[in-house]
């Protein structure tokens, strides 16, 4: 990403943060405010990852604490998409696991972005142990993946759908590679079950 | 609404230099509850409102304006001490920054928000910190109380649950270890969490602990690797740095300072560093540019120290341009007005006289430095005096001074290596400058132990005056101050009551739990003190 997208996609976002202050002020625009307030932080985060050479990115996994990072992130879109219902399911999550809580964040933001515009009307976040890797799970209960995004395999942006530019799902992939483990790397599914279903596997 | 009450009580505290940022933090504090806000524009606020508030929550913006920026201010506040571990620092950040912020995790902030973010988000955020401050609360305390002791055993208490905090408190944990000296049990607790993941931070604690075992070599090693997988661990420079100078290697050591400063400019706490070593190894040029530029950039900020000015002051003398020290010296004045400041900086002036030929004027200065109570000075400053008076060619007082400072510090490595640095400077031979410290080392051994032979064949008396005079000349030695506080009540339950000596030995034990809670030898005196005052109610 050459540095004058990055220019161009700060300038953006800081246009759009002025435009939700501006709408804050207003009380009769507060679900308008907040939706310009989440595209530029998610423009914000997209920035984080795509400013450096993506061999140059740093995964600096920690100990997080999976329940309530899935918690945090809920009530985010909860905020922003007031309709819908969104559970989290961590009855199987272990106490804590070992991930780059920003970066995993970001991945997972826009997965649960997508997953709310394309629901029905319920969202679920889950997040379990198995076979040694912590999988990350976001579900609705929308019309699913279009077969092209289910089958595009390659590191890719794939192209523009209903469901987004296919820019956030790329970064995904990204950063569930780079979390790395005697051997084991991360990575992503996608499949459709009652809806779509996106899974984060990190070792 | 639920949050109202969650929030309503606890004290926050914002620095935002941006007006705009200001009142939209203040709107969406005040919608979620928040009733106990201050809102400032800079640190020196910040420090004003700080200096006579405890805040249960720190709200600070990375960027301040030209001047010291937020991850330089906590440096500052943790390292003076100035915040409990228990409040909640969040740093807030834009984008741009956020690398540099998140990369200096010796000094981390509890989270961090990116900007922009909406009042839930920044909500859900907080009611999980303020969960852990409340979970944190007590060791936290005790922490603040150094009382390492109670750290440890209050991790060990939560340990076995093994919850969600299970890492934080090994961390915690294992910080408390070391700080009480234990550094093998420290090594081992890095080893068990290394076993469940690689972190960055457990990786440099262990190295940490075996270099205070002496296995210089691996602690090296691992923080070597640390930086081949993350050139960003700040952290990991300053303890490479620090270990390769106090082994002798100051070039090398340069080269690693050097490197991070390549990758982040840094905190003042790096360019003391790098500015002092750069003058011991014959490099005041980069002293003097490196220190010259962090000056101009903190200009008024608090977090400049009088120190500051004299490692300048002394890359300019060694250059031959006292001139320039002296009017460095000047500048320094103007903010720095405390006693102790003075005296540094009339340290500094003096050895710029004597450079420029002045010798008169450089005595004066000296002698100014010198008339203070050399026990309320940090032992850096009594080395600095030394450097002076061996300028002026006074070698006894010089000499009196370094072993002062080595035997009122005696675990300190790094005052060793200063006066080391003083005597090799002063033109001794390096044989002779590790005599000298080994018998400054040896003398205080022998009083100490001198005086706990006489006391164990029961010549109270004369042990008590042998290291009372000791404990008085060298307050923070504390084996020294240990030993006398013991003999004393043991003198006392022997041979009956005696106010006067009995004040001695409280004023003794105080000293101890003020510098080290913890201090094993305080049960001991404290169970003297017991049969002493059962001994009085049996009368």
């Amino acid at each position: 990403m050459n540095d004058l997208y990055a220019a161009v996609i700060h300038d953006v976002k800081n246009q759009l943060a002025e435009l939700a202050l501006r709408l804050g002020e207003r009380a009769d625009a507060q679900q308008e405010m907040l939706i310009a307030m989440n595209a530029a932080r998610r423009l914000s985060e997209m920035l984080l990852v795509i400013r450096q050479k993506s061999e140059l990115l740093n995964v600096n996994p920690d100990s997080v604490d999976t329940a309530d990072f899935l918690m945090i992130l809920a009530a985010e879109y909860r905020e922003l998409f007031p309709a819908l219902v969104i559970d989290i399911e961590t009855e199987h999550t272990p106490a804590f696991a070992f991930f780059d809580d920003a970066l995993v964040r970001l991945a997972l933001s826009n997965a649960l972005h997508n997953a709310c515009r394309s629901a029905r009307t319920r969202v679920r976040l889950a997040a379990r142990e198995q076979d040694k890797m912590l999988v990350l799970e976001v579900a609705d209960d929308g019309p699913g993946f279009p077969d092209s995004m289910l089958e595009n395999k390659a590191n890719t942006p794939a192209s523009a759908s209903n469901r987004g530019t296919g820019l956030g799902l790329y970064l995904a992939r990204k950063i569930a590679e780079l979390h790395k483990l005697e051997g084991r790397c991360g990575r992503i599914e996608l499949s459709n079950d009652g809806g779509a279903v996106f899974r984060m596997f990190l070792p | 609404m639920s949050n109202i009450s969650k929030f309503a009580d606890k004290w926050v505290l914002v620095i935002d230099d941006m007006e705009g940022m200001r009142s939209q933090l203040r709107m969406s504090l005040t919608n979620s509850g928040f009733a106990k806000l201050h809102i400032v524009a800079n640190i020196r606020e910040a420090l004003e409102r700080m200096a006579n508030n405890r805040y249960d929550v720190i709200l600070c913006d990375y960027s301040l304006g030209d001047s010291t920026d937020g991850q330089q201010f906590l440096e500052h506040l943790r390292t003076n001490d100035l915040i409990s571990r228990n409040t909640i620092f969040v740093m807030i950040t834009a984008e741009q920054a956020y690398e540099k912020v998140v990369a200096a995790s010796e000094c981390a902030p509890d989270d961090y928000l990116l900007k922009p973010f909406t009042a839930s988000q920044f909500n859900a955020r907080l009611e999980k910190l303020l969960e852990r401050q409340a979970y944190f609360a007590s060791i936290d305390k005790a922490a603040d109380a150094k009382d390492w002791t109670r750290v440890i055993a209050e991790c060990d208490r939560a340990l076995p649950t093994k919850n969600k905090y299970f890492l934080e408190l090994c961390k915690t944990k294992a910080a408390a270890l070391m700080h009480s000296n234990r550094p093998q049990e420290a090594a081992n607790l890095y080893r068990e969490m290394l076993a469940l993941r690689p972190i960055g931070w457990a990786r440099l604690g262990l190295a940490r602990a075996l270099a205070l075992l002496g296995q210089k070599d691996e602690a090296q090693q691992i923080a070597r690797e640390i930086l081949t997988d993350s050139p960003q661990f700040m952290a990991a420079y300053d303890f490479l740095g620090g270990q390769l100078a106090s082994s002798g290697e100051k070039n090398a050591a340069l080269d690693v300072l050097q490197k991070a400063r390549e990758v982040s400019p840094g905190t003042m706490n790096r360019i003391r560093e790098l500015s002092t070593l750069a003058v011991s190894a014959g490099q005041p040029e980069l002293a003097e540019s490196v220190m010259r530029q962090a000056l101009q950039k903190h200009k008024y900020s608090p977090v400049r120290q009088v120190n500051d000015y004299a490692i300048l002051s002394k890359a300019l003398t060694s250059q031959g341009k006292a001139d320039e020290a002296l009017s460095v010296v000047a500048d320094a004045r103007k903010d720095f007005r405390d006693e102790h400041s003075q005296i540094v900086l009339a340290t500094s002036e003096s050895v710029a006289h004597r450079a420029a030929g002045n010798d008169e004027l450089a005595e004066a200065a000296l002698a100014r430095a010198m008339a203070g109570d050399i026990n309320a000075l940090p032992a850096e400053t009594v080395t600095a005096i030394a450097d002076a008076c061996f300028a002026l060619g006074k070698e006894d007082e010089a000499n009196k001074l370094l072993r002062h400072a080595i035997q009122n510090n005696p675990e300190d490595e790094t005052i060793k290596s200063k006066v080391h640095d003083v005597l090799t400077a002063a033109g001794k031979e390096i044989t002779e400058a590790d005599a000298m410290i080994e018998d400054s080392t040896q003398e205080i051994i022998r009083i100490n132990n001198e005086g706990v032979r006489k006391a164990e064949s029961g010549q109270f008396d004369e042990a008590a005056e042998l290291l009372s005079e000791a404990a008085d000349r060298l307050p923070n030695n504390l084996q020294i101050v240990g030993n006398a506080a013991l003999v004393i009540a043991l003198h006392l339950v022997k041979s009956g009551n005696n106010p006067k000596l009995l004040a001695q030995c409280l004023r003794y034990r105080d000293l101890l739990v003020k510098k080290s809670p913890d201090y094993p030898k305080i049960t001991q005196i404290d169970s003297q003190l017991r049969l002493l005052q059962s001994q009085k109610t049996g009368q």
